[in-house]
């Protein structure tokens, strides 16, 4: 870097520094930018989370699933002779049915809630409860339990360990809480499989799904090439494709649109403001402008001291707004929403903040490189 | 005897605007301003004396004529050269002292320093030492705002010589001082000018300042009236 170079960056350092007024309210324009951009994104991303983490955590490799299946959703039942070809497939550990439904659970003083019944196979128990915070997974081995959703106790009725509540009609215990296992629709509610099955009354011989574990050192891409060869009246899945499958359905018809409005909307007030605060702050300070062009400065001198400032805006601002934006997250995180703010986007919301300042920078410029030195005489 | 000529104008003029609307600032000016000489510039408001300085300071195209500063015939020099040309050869004192407000006085008169290629360190030794020179010494970390107006116009004087420029224009510099501070800064202009050999034109209006020419040349309705050479 040459003296002339540092000349330039420290005086653009010092004339945003020496605005006070102007300097709040362009870090702030990029704090707002980045708290309300990062914060929908990560609300987005925890909700995206909610709905593929069944299939994250199932414990299935591959999903055999009804065909045009895009999102965790029961469809046309499928017949034992499915889960047969699967077994039987090679490189397939274990394959296991896995029953979901819609049920309602009735609360002792009148009411009822809906719950997505689950039901899933003992003892290998693929698809079955995690996030386990009382009771165990394994009390599902007993007769009529059930583990329910923490979160939503009181929802329930005040349920609690070994309580019991209807369920379609039929009285079940609680034989566990699982926590922040509720995706859009109600929260997952877990059974014994034929148990599930009775409840929802699915025939005996048919699963909505089938999860499939495979052989330790098989590829799951290979092994669900055979399946799709076994089994070619339904789609099989692998579990990532699978939960891209889920993301792209959901961005696609439900989520994409909103989120992407209120994202855009956040970075475009934020390039407003830097962009609106900058020019004024080159307006006001003109005529030294014009003598630092009177004294010798070219256009790409000024050009560096602006482009100076809006990294600091940006870099200063990101920082800012990040720190924030994960304070709000911290505070808004319950069962019902966990926003997840990963380390690309925090890493890369500077570098989106610093294209947003520079080019909300440009304005500035413009009005720089046609400021002519002749105008200090005047 | 042969003199070294800083400044050469011959046949200058400048008009602006066009057709119904024109107004000719300048009608064939002629002017000589020898190395070393500390000249002024006087004539009433309107008379063409700030267009000129325009002119000679790389600030402002002729409209047709020949202006020659150290060498460099201004008509033909390419417009990417003119800001160089201003940091490395020419010296500017305002009206206003426009001075920097977020900088301080040193920072100020280092300024031109630095972006002449110095240091940070040098730059702002020799800044230290110019307004040291102008009586300032006590004064290098303070911001604009918080100097008086002859004080702001001798950080401005300080600024201007700090390249050791050939040629330094200045704008009416006592404009907005009082009778006092306007002698001294013109005083302390005119010494540093001469310890340097540096060539001084000064735009004014203001008689109090008029004994401490080398020369007076006036203008008025754009034209020189005493003519190129003529002495106070």
């Amino acid at each position: 870097m040459t003296a002339r170079t540092r000349a330039i960056a420290r005086l653009g350092v010092r004339m945003m520094l020496h605005d006070r007024a102007k300097l709040i309210g362009t870090i702030t324009g990029v704090v707002f930018a980045v708290v309300l951009g990062v914060q929908q994104l990560s609300i987005l991303l925890g909700l995206l989370q909610k709905n593929t983490m069944f299939v994250d955590n199932a414990g299935a490799d591959v999903w055999i699933v009804p065909p045009g299946t895009e999102l965790l959703q029961p469809g046309s039942p499928m017949g034992v002779s499915v889960l047969s070809r699967a077994r039987t497939t090679p490189g397939v550990e274990i394959a296991e049915p896995l029953v979901f439904s819609g049920a309602t659970l009735a609360k002792p003083n009148g009411g009822v809630e809906p719950l997505t019944l689950v039901g899933t196979s003992l003892p290998s128990r693929l698809g079955g409860p995690w996030n386990v915070v009382a009771g165990s997974a394994g009390s599902l081995e007993q007769p009529d339990t059930m583990l329910f959703e923490d979160a939503e106790r009181e929802t329930y009725g005040g349920l609690d360990l070994g309580g019991l509540r209807e369920v379609n009609g039929r009285a079940m215990r609680a034989g566990g809480f699982t926590w922040g296992l509720l995706p859009f629709g109600p929260a997952y509610a877990f059974a014994e499989i034929d148990v599930a099955r009775d409840l929802s009354g699915t025939p005996r011989d048919e699963s909505s799904f089938v999860l499939v574990k495979t052989l330790p050192g098989e590829d799951a891409e290979e092994v669900a090439a055979r399946l799709r060869v076994a089994v070619p009246e339904q789609d099989v899945l692998t579990r990532e494709a699978f939960s891209r499958s889920i993301v792209t359905a959901l961005l696609r018809d439900q989520l994409g649109a909103s989120f992407a409005t209120s994202t855009s909307f956040g970075l475009l007030i934020g390039f407003v403001i830097v962009a609106l605060s900058m020019f004024s702050s080159v307006l006001d300070n003109l005529r030294e402008f014009g003598t630092l062009k009177a004294i010798g400065c070219t256009n790409r001198d000024l050009t560096l001291l602006i482009v100076c400032q809006a990294v600091f805006y940006a870099l200063f601002g990101s920082l800012l707004g990040l720190g924030l934006v994960s304070q709000m997250a911290e505070g808004i995180r319950s069962p019902q929403l966990v926003p997840i703010v990963p380390a690309p986007l925090m890493a890369g919301v500077p570098f989106v903040m610093l294209g947003v300042c520079i080019v909300a920078s440009s304005l500035a410029l413009l009005r720089i490189r046609k400021l002519e030195p002749g105008m200090v005489f005047r | 005897m042969t003199t070294e000529v800083t400044v050469r104008v011959r046949a200058l003029t400048k008009t602006f605007g066009e057709g119904a609307l024109a107004f000719q600032a300048l009608r064939g000016v002629d002017l000589d301003v020898e190395r070393g000489e500390f000249s002024m510039l006087a004539g009433p408001s309107g008379s063409g004396k700030t267009t000129l300085l325009s002119i000679l300071g790389c600030v402002l195209s002729p409209s047709s004529g020949e202006a020659n500063v150290l060498g460099h015939d201004l008509g033909r020099l390419h417009p990417s050269r003119l800001p160089e040309m201003r940091l490395r050869s020419i010296g500017f004192i305002f009206q206003g002292h426009n001075l920097i407000a977020s900088s301080t006085a040193l920072d100020n008169v280092a300024l031109p320093l630095e972006l002449s290629g110095s240091s940070s360190k040098v730059a702002r030794a020799r800044a230290a030492e110019l307004l040291e020179r102008v009586g300032l010494g006590d004064k290098l970390a303070a911001l604009p705002g918080q100097l008086s107006g002859g004080q702001r116009q001798r950080v401005a004087v300080a600024r201007a010589v700090s390249t050791t420029p050939p040629l330094v224009l200045a704008d009416e510099p006592t404009a907005a001082l009082d009778a006092q501070s306007g002698l001294v800064v013109t005083e302390l202009l005119r010494e540093l000018a001469r310890e340097r050999g540096t060539t001084v034109l000064v735009v004014t209006h203001d008689s109090r300042i008029f004994h401490l020419a080398d020369r007076i040349v006036h203008l008025e309705d754009g034209s020189i009236v005493d003519g190129p050479g003529a002495h106070a």
